[in-house]
């Protein structure tokens, strides 16, 4: 056997990945790929030591994480790219690479991540060029017009036509794997708190199930709950403000402040439960740090029926405006076998009509005694990314308020020990951009040596490239607004 | 047009008319009060526990520009000599008015020289630069201008461009990748102009005080003219220290 085969947050000894020689390593992971199994990290099992990396793929059929090793003990410390077949390994290629000092051989396009310098030292990284008549190059960014993260765009363009789209990132890096490592458990979650602002719930979660794995501990059913109706909010929350953004996009003011409104009421309604508009304080090792009592659960309930009957006038206003259907409906049009050759994920990739989602395929904490239908639409455009997310907000106030109204009794936070010492764990959450992955692996004396975290956006950046060719590039801004993705936690 | 009416009278009349008081969550943690109790012996809890090293013993002190609310001192201290409170209006024109002490009850910012309030006293046009921040600050910033908050009623909004814009306003660390970028922008804000610093973030670092990807070289360089502590700052945070600042009604 020389694959490991665990669960989503099911710990394991690190002695029970076999590190394969190269060659074995490079038939193994083609094998895995080629079966259609995802790739969803590619890193060393110790951050400063770059000898042994772990290929990790998740496979939606069988709900099963595969984890392939690879000893590059007697260097040299080449990696053949599988990126040319599978587009998906590409990115996560670069990154090894870029953070840990691995030359690349084979690979069709290697380029920064997330510092420019690593790679092409001094010399700036040479975007893919086109030339002709009537062709013209723009350069966006970093800093963009409007209170937004940074991040640079580079389009070819043939008249208004968009040829090639290329995303250059790392603006916000910060840092935040390397500060996980050395911190103790209250930065940590600070830390965790602050991968991406829009997505504390999404990260805290897979970042809590991580280390409560590796302490041996399972938090109690309400704490469960409460922490997946934070979870449900934030998401119902993010899906309202994309489509006030997308509105936006399309000069449609009333949809858009409509759903501004209503996008208050959602995070005032996660402030209710700990304070802070973002959910941030409410999870801990362990559970949760604040219960819902019986007046706040009213005017939580208050709250999630009057949004959900508000959202459904407004969503059948936007859906039915002909003015803004013509602008959604074929525009930035990404395909299914795009969309999972390059690895697309969550509403990006269902979008497209593939079925991923986490709380589904790798359900976690409460997703596993209660469960949420999946939501797919077949055409990959704008339309199909703004009404998916329409789709899930209803879904989940169905979950939050079944949720509410039958929560159980019980303790809200359980003790935590220590790291338990060489032992790892993947910790998969769905985000309401996609799926969140975070790797804990601790050392000998269970102090943790590696921390990866893959954010949906790490994926997902290419799609928007995607699905910029040959669309106006006009329609950039409402592309964009449609994919929403995350500068912070792409950049980490 | 029927609908649309019926989506406008759904509407309500959802803005905070007195930003200076609104209600807020019952369990917002705002300005931190600092009470007489006396400390035990030898007692460092809440500064041992504070994950961003924002509190000073003998005596005690918590320095906003540092402190993300989450209250870990609160629960750590056996005295009970820590309190979030539920006031959110806090701002400074000093990185040292940040520093809260026993008694006080609330910092507001020094005003604006005349020169600033005559030039932006009615109208204000910011650009915001986000340098390493998580998007919680943008969000917030974001929310000033939205129905609720609609802090243009005051004249004041965010522009698109520095060129329109008569100050910046920074959120995050300022990443070693965001530096230059930083700096271009502030000089291509016309004269006279404004720093304003959002965030645990922007003004200390936060919790990224110590990585090594950030670059703080631009803050020694220019002068602070405003300090919005939060993590993220309430958008009445910053709505209201901007017009404290100014001096606006």
């Amino acid at each position: 056997m020389s694959q490991l085969n665990i669960h989503n947050t099911q710990h394991f000894k690190l002695d029970n990945i076999v590190f394969l020689k190269n060659a074995d390593f490079r038939r193994t992971v083609s094998e895995d790929l080629q079966a259609g199994k995802r790739m969803i990290a590619l890193c060393p099992v110790d951050r400063n030591d770059r000898s042994k990396i772990i290929a990790v793929f998740a496979d939606s059929s069988t709900s099963m994480i595969t984890v392939t090793g690879c000893d590059f003990a007697n260097g040299p410390y080449e990696l053949e790219s599988f990126a040319d077949k599978f587009p998906q390994t590409n990115f996560f290629e670069c990154e090894l690479a870029e953070s840990h000092g691995f030359s690349l051989l084979n690979h069709p396009w290697q380029r920064p991540v997330r510092k420019q310098t690593v790679i092409n030292g001094s010399t700036p990284y040479k975007f893919f060029g086109i030339t002709g008549d009537e062709i013209h190059e723009v350069a966006v960014g970093p800093i963009h017009a409007g209170v937004i993260e940074p991040g640079h765009f580079r389009f070819q363009c043939h008249g208004e036509l968009v040829y090639n789209l290329e995303i250059n990132l790392g603006y916000q890096h910060r840092g935040i794997e390397e500060l996980i490592i050395k911190a103790n458990a209250i930065r940590r979650i600070i830390l965790n708190e602050s991968i991406a602002g829009d997505t504390v719930m999404g990260h805290m979660s897979a970042h809590c199930n991580a280390i409560e794995s590796l302490c041996n501990i399972t938090p109690g059913l309400r704490a469960q709950i409460i922490r997946s109706i934070g979870e449900e909010i934030e998401r119902i929350a993010m899906h309202i403000g994309c489509l006030s953004g997308i509105a936006n996009d399309v000069g449609f003011a009333l949809a858009a402040n409509s759903y501004g409104r209503i996008r208050t009421i959602m995070i005032n309604s996660l402030g209710l439960i700990c304070g802070s508009r973002f959910g941030r304080g409410l999870f801990n090792y362990g559970g949760v740090k604040f219960d819902i009592d019986e007046i706040t659960m009213k005017t939580l309930l208050a709250n999630m029926r009057s949004v959900k009957s508000d959202i459904a006038q407004i969503n059948a206003l936007m859906f039915s405006s002909v003015g803004a259907l013509s602008r959604f409906e074929n525009t930035g049009n990404v395909s299914f076998s795009d969309a999972s050759s390059t690895g697309l994920v969550g509403i990006a990739a269902r979008s497209c009509d593939i079925k991923t989602d986490t709380r589904v395929n790798f359900p976690y904490g409460a997703y596993r005694y209660s469960h949420l239908s999946m939501m797919t639409m077949l055409t990959g455009d704008v339309f199909a990314r703004a009404k998916i997310r329409s789709l899930e907000i209803d879904e989940s106030f169905r979950y939050v308020i079944e949720q509410l109204e039958n929560l159980p009794e019980g303790s809200i936070s359980v003790d935590h020990g220590d790291l338990a010492a060489g032992k790892a764990v993947i910790s998969m959450t769905e985000g309401f951009r996609g799926e969140i992955v975070h790797i804990a692996i601790t050392d000998k004396s269970g102090n943790l040596m590696q921390y990866k975290i893959k954010d949906p956006s790490f994926n997902n950046w290419y799609g928007l490239s995607l699905a910029l060719r040959n669309t106006a590039i006009s329609d950039f801004p409402l592309c964009n607004k449609s994919f929403d993705l995350s500068y912070a936690g792409h950049d980490l | 047009m029927l609908d649309v009416l019926k989506i406008r009278i759904l509407q309500g009349d959802p803005i905070v008319h007195d930003v200076r008081k609104n209600g807020t969550s019952p369990l917002y943690r705002g300005f931190p009060l600092i009470s007489d109790a006396k400390c035990l012996a030898g007692c460092k809890e809440c500064a041992n526990i504070c994950p961003v090293n924002a509190i000073s013993l003998d005596p005690v002190s918590i320095d906003l520009g540092k402190c993300v609310f989450c209250p870990e001192c609160e629960k750590a201290c056996p005295q009970k000599k820590i309190s979030f409170s539920r006031n959110y209006i806090m701002s400074s024109t000093t990185r040292n008015g940040l520093i809260v002490k026993n008694g006080m009850s609330s910092i507001t910012p020094e005003k604006a020289s005349e020169k600033i309030r005559k030039y932006f006293g009615r109208s204000l046009k910011l650009r915001q630069v986000s340098a390493g921040g998580c998007s919680g600050c943008e969000l917030e910033l974001n929310a000033c201008g939205n129905i609720n908050f609609d802090m243009g009623r005051f004249g004041i909004e965010f522009a698109a461009s520095p060129r329109h814009s008569d100050g910046i306003v920074i959120t995050g660390p300022i990443t070693k990748n965001m530096a230059e970028a930083t700096q271009i922008c502030y000089d291509a804000v016309p004269d006279p102009k404004i720093i304003i610093l959002t965030g645990a973030c922007a003004i200390s670092g936060g919790i990224f005080q110590n990585s090594t990807e950030i670059d703080r070289s631009f803050l020694d360089k220019h002068k602070i003219d405003l300090y919005v502590p939060g993590c993220p700052p309430n958008p009445l945070t910053f709505v209201t220290a901007v017009l404290n600042w100014l001096d606006r009604k």
